[in-house]
């Protein structure tokens, strides 16, 4: 486990990542702060959409930790916080924190731009490693939202896309790592199981998000209508 | 007035061709307009939701008395007129159009108190509704906070508990409620909370695809539930468990944390993955596989064939 943590984090990893967190709830925001990493400075904290957009823009931290439901705003929650900050072009990299598992609130999140999405349930050493890695650029994929990928793009009725650039299906290697980070397969161990480096693994991970943030699939679609965000 | 004050210059500057029923007409269109008027201003701000203390303010009553009395006096006329000579015609006519006309007049009064009806009707399973949710908090989350105070010194019985109505919580807000027959996804996230009730550790449930449990899939998910527990038994969580159903097969991964054992070493006295894992699976046409080593993670991988429908 340890050594895991220390081969990820290598990855593309600035050093001393500065961190905002927005959640609700004082006993979460307490939580994750105190089970983040000695690495990871934690610039700011804020407890509804108005105050977090405040925050944000003020301390302009790397990684923005956002709760999905949050009180304020037009009533969207994260949806709001992510349409203020993202403009900026130095804007942070978002990772989504929730309790919920419904479908509509991951799908939504991601496609309003959050680059990766954990549940509260995440061990500290895990959310350090989410962070960094969302840091660094890449994308975060909990078991459950590839779960949910390959639900949405229909990879267990057999649909395999047949060029790269098709947004609306996955390629057959896509699949194949989607599959394995669902069972539970860290990326270095989807590395190796597949025999490809960690950069790739990241490099499918990272277009698999462009897909779930770009396609038009119907299923997203709706998932997304649920929510009102296209 | 306008049309009246028309219809009186028409009839004085001498037109008698002009047929005697305009004037009660236009006096009977008018109480119509006039009964009409005060519902139109209730129904304006909320169609849904009449404003029932508007309604019968003094000016609204002078409109409802002055219409009715046009819209009788109208019909009145109307009663009386000898339009033909015929006195059975009449004794049908008449009566006919006096129901008409009174309908009419009273029409939007009636629609109102339907739709009067529907509101409260809707209030009344908005209410039941509500009644339905507290009673589920009440019988779940509740009694759940009760026991966790009484058990507050004792963390194993707290974690189960917290666990356990998390996912109680969980599955009443997000899910439609299917019944382990209905959905092999619901069936295995049972079997699965079973163990984890049973023996206190964090697994992990993804299911992609879904489809009303069969023999075949049954077979699979109590495989699935056994290599559950025995990961919870000799590994360490979180265990994470993954299903996925395509059109020919149901495959099922079951993965620990650690800390691996050789497959090759295991007693033969031992029945756990033999019968109940391998053996389980093998008699439905399927298969099973153990991976594991020292120090690695554990996977079992179920897969079954499913049934081909002719």
């Amino acid at each position: 486990m340890s050594d895991k943590t220390a081969d990820d984090a290598a990855v593309g990893t600035p050093p001393g990542v500065t961190v905002v967190i927005v959640d609700d709830h004082d006993v979460i925001r307490v939580g994750v702060r105190e089970s983040l990493a000695e690495d990871l400075e934690v610039v700011g904290e804020a407890r509804d959409v108005e105050s977090a957009i405040e925050v944000i823009l003020e301390a302009k931290p790397q990684v923005v930790i956002l709760d999905v439901h949050l009180p304020g705003g037009t009533g969207g929650g994260a949806l709001d916080v992510l349409a203020e900050i993202l403009g900026a072009a130095d804007a942070p990299r978002v990772l989504a924190l929730s309790v919920s598992d419904a479908a509509e609130d991951v799908v939504a999140t991601v496609r309003a731009g959050a680059r990766g999405y954990v549940t509260k349930s995440i061990s500290g050493p895990d959310l350090s490693d989410a962070v960094r890695r969302v840091a660094g650029g890449d994308a975060v994929f909990s078991p459950r939202l590839a779960g949910f990928v390959l639900d949405a793009f229909g990879a267990a009725g057999g649909e395999v896309a047949a060029i790269d650039d098709d947004l609306d299906k996955l390629t057959a290697r896509e699949q194949e790592v989607m599959r394995l980070i669902a069972r539970g397969y860290t990326y270095r161990e989807v590395a190796a199981k597949l025999f490809i480096s960690i950069k790739t693994v990241e490099t499918h991970v990272g277009k698999v998000l462009r897909k779930l943030q770009l396609s038009n699939r119907h299923e997203l679609a709706h998932w997304a209508a649920q929510r009102r965000i296209v | 007035m306008l049309a009246i004050a028309g219809v009186l210059i028409a009839n004085r500057s001498g037109a008698d061709g002009l047929a005697p029923w305009i004037i009660p007409s236009i006096v009977f269109a008018l109480g119509l307009a006039l009964v009409w008027s005060p519902l139109d201003r209730v129904t304006l701000e909320d169609a849904r939701r009449p404003k029932l203390s508007g309604l019968f303010e003094r000016d609204a009553w002078a409109r409802l008395a002055l219409g009715l009395a046009m819209g009788i006096g109208a019909l009145w006329w109307f009663a009386t007129w000898e339009f033909t000579q015929d006195p059975v015609l009449r004794a049908i006519v008449v009566p006919l159009v006096v129901l008409a006309a009174l309908t009419l007049v009273l029409a939007p009064w009636w629609l109102r108190l339907i739709r009067q009806v529907g509101v409260e009707r809707q209030e009344r399973v908005r209410e039941f509704e509500r009644a339905e949710i507290a009673a589920h908090l009440h019988d779940s989350v509740l009694q759940t906070l009760t026991l966790i105070r009484a058990k507050a010194d004792d963390p194993d019985a707290v974690t189960r508990l917290a666990r356990a109505q998390e996912r109680d919580l969980r599955a009443y807000l997000y899910q439609d409620r299917r019944t382990e027959e209905e959905s092999v996804a619901t069936a295995l996230a049972l079997a699965v909370n079973a163990v984890e009730d049973a023996q206190g550790i964090i697994v992990d449930v993804v299911s992609v695809g879904d489809a009303p449990t069969d023999e075949r899939l049954w077979a699979a998910v109590k495989a699935a539930g056994e290599a559950t527990s025995n990961a919870a038994r000799h590994g360490i969580g979180p265990v994470s468990v993954y299903a996925e159903l395509t059109a020919h097969t149901y495959e099922i991964f079951v993965r620990d944390s650690g800390p691996g054992f050789d497959p090759n070493t295991v007693p033969s006295d031992r029945l756990g993955i033999k019968q109940s894992i391998i053996g389980r699976v093998a008699r439905q046409g399927g298969a099973a596989f153990v991976q594991s080593a020292p120090g690695e993670r554990t996977e079992v991988s179920i897969s079954v064939p499913r049934e081909v429908r002719s």
